[in-house]
């Protein structure tokens, strides 16, 4: 006729504006709770598919190379440090070592992009190696340089629309007042490459006046001791090599210091909402002692109320738990861009991932958390004794 | 002790600032999409209306005002088509609204153009009735570029307005009147020079339509 | 103590002892009854008389400080060993039925609901249409689903009653069952209880200020001072 789910269910509904608070304030904490793991496996899997998609895991460049690679980028490539092309021959025979490709990078000054002016970037990058390293790269116009000395450029998507370039128009190379033939326009491809701008090497190397590289890409063979293979080249001299497996680890130490204090704040988020719970049904139980005890002189074992009053805590946990996890499904992508705003590296694709495991977890996080602070109301409740509580009207 | 030891030492040392460097050059591509936006709205506002307090910054498309029937109608008032994959229907337009005071001042707009050599971004500052106060080319690549962005250059077009370019012919780079009179700086970069003017007049049309034909249609 | 047939409460002794602050308050002193089954049974007397402290007692809402009570020949209370609040629900929801001034229904609930709220805890056999028929019975089945806030006070001590009777209770407890109701109302609810009594042999101890109310039963005990005087 009528079940103790019913009864819990429709106690809640008695005061509903506290009740729809204590839902909303669940809501919440679930909702960046479940973001919050989300965000952990999707940022990780977003930053491995990023380095992937350098198809090098090895850098060499020469000594002191990094700062200067960002100064480069603030500064317009003053004090760019190079290795020798030769170089990539001693390395191209090592056992561990897959692929090979040297890279030369140039800026160049353009006074009239804006206000101070800015800086183009240029990748002389090997019309024979840097392809095969990068098998992934899809055009969205034309391909290819013709020939490892042609005047040509491939862009990446960015690039292009900035420019408005399309296959055929031309391009300006900045303070050199070279021109080159757009061939290729690439595919968006959510990492740094879709900015680039890809030069043939030995064309780059004309243009400025270098015939030095700065940068050798090595791809490992699979299975191979990449550690090992680091080691060796340290031997060579003035180099410095990087590893992109250590990037990654480096970047997900920051990221680990920044998800501490989100995941603190979700705690607390979460805490503050069970105490809301805690709260909301201690109020419910005080203001009911009577009913309570009614209930008792109609044969309800003091584990009756318990599990009752506990009901009301499953109900406001689950159904604000769900509430939560749904929205952070429809919110994803949002939740995404605001994480994207505040963390320093955002890799490509989805960062806040979130499928039916996940939620089932944190939904069940919810409400054992819930039903933990649920005890004490709920026995608190059953150890209402019947006569006390009716006697307390006077 | 220089074998080993030092190699970790050098590459942990080196691991950090690389990984600043990806977070940094990972920040640049976020250039905009499609759209043409000032390159720092505060400075520039407060550049072109010296008397402006304040900003309002809205987005707007020619899909989501009027669709295919407004594209017909901006080229047919242009005079020429869109053409290209980055002049499309979906183009994103940021009009800045600027007020002094509680009163609206006018409005700064700006358009991509396909220039010889890569993107131009043609900026109009208009007062309320349409006229243009300055004119501006933010970003061109050229070896001529700098006569183009001269604000001598710009000053021709103080005064203008839309009536002013209706009878010109983007195609031909032929007008009449006081668009007839206006000096390329840079004869060598002809093609630039009618690109912004094709591109001024886009941006005058298309702020025509946006925002002046609205506000006339107003009681 | 040995009970005869037909006795259904027999207690020997009973006293209960409240502490307040240093002071003990003898709250019921030594009393001793029987009631037989089928019995109307009405307590009247001052407030702190110790009326409702006997009638909690008989009611197994409450253990007694000393003496003795037996139920339907078993032992209940005696040797001094207080019950559980577990053992006296048991022998509370096998045996009684409880109605109060404040009629206690709740407020989010139908009446339907409510009258069914004991037989979500605990149902004896033989409760099986019940509700309807004790509701019918109480003339109330044309407020089946309406919320006790769109009842009259009358309206609700019916429900109240009802509720008490779904678990067919051997034994009525009414405590001031008509304190919250005018004179009409009160008539009307000791016309049911009388009927309840009569037609359906329903044992009924109650506690009442109201004289007309208290001469309905059988039986009219008054107290004073923890102590009974059959009159």
């Amino acid at each position: 006729m009528i079940s103790r789910f019913q009864i819990a269910y429709k106690n809640l509904l008695r005061k509903k504006a506290r009740t729809l608070l204590t839902l909303v304030g669940i809501m919440l904490s679930s909702w960046v709770l479940v973001s919050l793991l989300g965000f952990n496996r999707g940022y990780e899997a977003a930053l491995n598919r990023d380095i992937d998609n350098m198809g090098y895991q090895l850098m060499v460049m020469a000594k002191g190379c990094p700062y200067e690679a960002a100064t480069m980028m603030l500064q317009g490539g003053t004090g760019l440090r190079y290795i020798e092309q030769s170089m990539v021959d001693s390395i191209v025979h090592r056992s561990e070592v897959d692929k090979v490709t040297p890279i030369l990078m140039q800026a160049f000054f353009d006074p009239d992009k804006g206000d101070g002016g800015g800086i183009a970037g240029y990748f002389g990058v090997d019309a024979e190696t840097f392809p095969t390293m990068k098998p992934f790269f899809r055009f969205r116009q034309g391909g290819w340089f013709h020939d490892e000395q042609a005047a040509e450029a491939v862009m990446g998507y960015e690039a292009a629309e900035l420019e408005q370039r399309e296959v055929g128009d031309k391009i300006l190379v900045p303070e050199k007042n070279v021109q080159l033939k757009v061939v290729g326009i690439l595919e968006r491809t959510g990492t740094q490459d879709d900015g680039t701008i890809f030069v043939p090497l030995k064309t780059l190397q004309k243009i400025s006046g270098i015939d030095k590289i700065t940068t050798i890409g090595i791809k490992v063979k699979k299975d191979a001791d990449s550690a090992k293979l680091e080691a060796a080249l340290y031997q060579l001299p003035d180099v410095q090599v990087v590893s992109f497996t250590q990037v990654k680890q480096t970047i997900m130490k920051l990221v680990a210091t920044a998800r501490v204090m989100v995941l603190s704040i979700a705690i607390i988020a979460m805490l503050i909402a069970m105490a809301g719970v805690v709260n909301t049904i201690l109020m419910s139980v005080l203001e009911r002692l009577q009913e309570i005890g009614i209930l008792k002189t109609m044969g309800a074992m003091p584990g009756d109320i318990f599990i009752l009053v506990w009901t009301e805590t499953l109900i406001l946990c689950s159904s604000g738990g769900v509430a939560g996890i749904g929205l952070a499904f429809v919110f994803a992508r949002l939740s995404d861009i605001l994480v994207r705003r505040v963390l320093p590296y955002a890799p490509g694709g989805e960062l806040v991932a979130i499928d039916l495991k996940l939620a089932l977890l944190t939904l069940a996080v919810i409400v054992v958390v819930g039903l933990l602070s649920g005890i004490y109301p709920a026995w608190k409740a059953g150890r209402v004794r019947p006569l006390e509580s009716i006697r307390s009207e006077g | 002790m220089r074998g080993e030891g030092s190699i970790q030492m050098i590459r942990k040392a080196l691991v950090f600032p690389l990984a600043l460097l990806l977070l940094l050059v990972a920040a640049l591509p976020a250039l905009g999409a499609v759209g043409c936006d000032l390159n720092d709205p505060d400075r520039d506002v407060a550049r072109l209306f010296p008397d402006s307090s304040g900003y309002k910054t809205s987005y707007t498309a020619i899909d989501k005002r009027g669709g295919e029937p407004l594209l017909r109608e901006v080229e047919k008032r242009l005079g020429d088509r869109f053409h290209g994959i980055y002049e499309t229907i979906d183009v994103p337009y940021t009009i800045y609204e600027v007020y002094s005071g509680r009163r609206k001042a006018g409005y700064i707009h700006g358009v991509n153009q396909k220039g010889q050599f890569g993107g131009i971004q043609v900026f109009v500052a208009l007062d309320m009735e349409g006229r243009i106060k300055s004119f501006y080319i933010q970003k061109m690549t050229s070896q001529w570029a700098k006569k183009l962005r001269d604000p001598r250059f710009g000053r021709q077009f103080a005064g203008l307005s839309l009536r002013d370019f209706e009878a010109y012919d983007p195609v031909a780079g032929k007008g009449s009147g006081r668009v007839a009179e206006i000096r390329n700086p840079a004869p060598e970069a002809e093609a630039d020079f009618r690109a912004a003017l094709r591109a001024l007049k886009k941006n005058l049309i298309l702020m025509d339509e946006f925002v002046y034909s609205a506000e006339r249609g107003k009681p | 103590m040995t009970t005869g047939n037909g006795v259904s409460l027999a207690a020997r002794g009973l006293t209960r002892v409240y502490r307040r602050g240093s002071e003990d308050i003898r709250a019921l002193d030594g009393v001793s009854l029987q009631i037989r089954r089928g019995e109307f049974v009405s307590f009247m007397g001052t407030s702190g008389s110790g009326k409702t402290t006997l009638v909690n007692l008989l009611g197994c809402l409450d253990n007694p400080t000393s003496g003795e009570l037996e139920l339907a020949g078993r032992s209940i209370f005696g040797g001094g060993r207080a019950l559980s609040e577990r053992e006296l629900t048991r022998i509370r929801r096998e045996v009684f039925g409880y109605i109060f001034q404040n009629f206690y229904l709740i407020p989010t609930l139908t009446v339907r609901e409510n009258v069914a709220l004991p037989l979500a805890f605990y149902r004896k056999p033989g409760s099986e249409g019940e509700v309807e028929r004790l509701l019918r019975l109480l003339g109330m089945e044309h407020r089946l689903d309406h919320l006790p806030g769109q009842i009259s006070g009358g309206e609700m001590q019916r429900v109240a009653i009802a509720r008490a009777l779904v678990n067919r209770p051997e034994i009525l407890l009414a405590d001031e069952p008509t304190g919250n109701l005018d004179t009409q109302r009160s008539a009307e609810i000791g016309e049911i209880l009388q009927d309840l009594n009569r037609s359906a042999g329903l044992t009924i101890v109650m506690v009442t200020h109201n004289p007309g109310l208290a001469r309905l039963g059988g039986r009219l005990i008054e107290m004073r001072d923890g102590r009974l005087h059959e009159g």
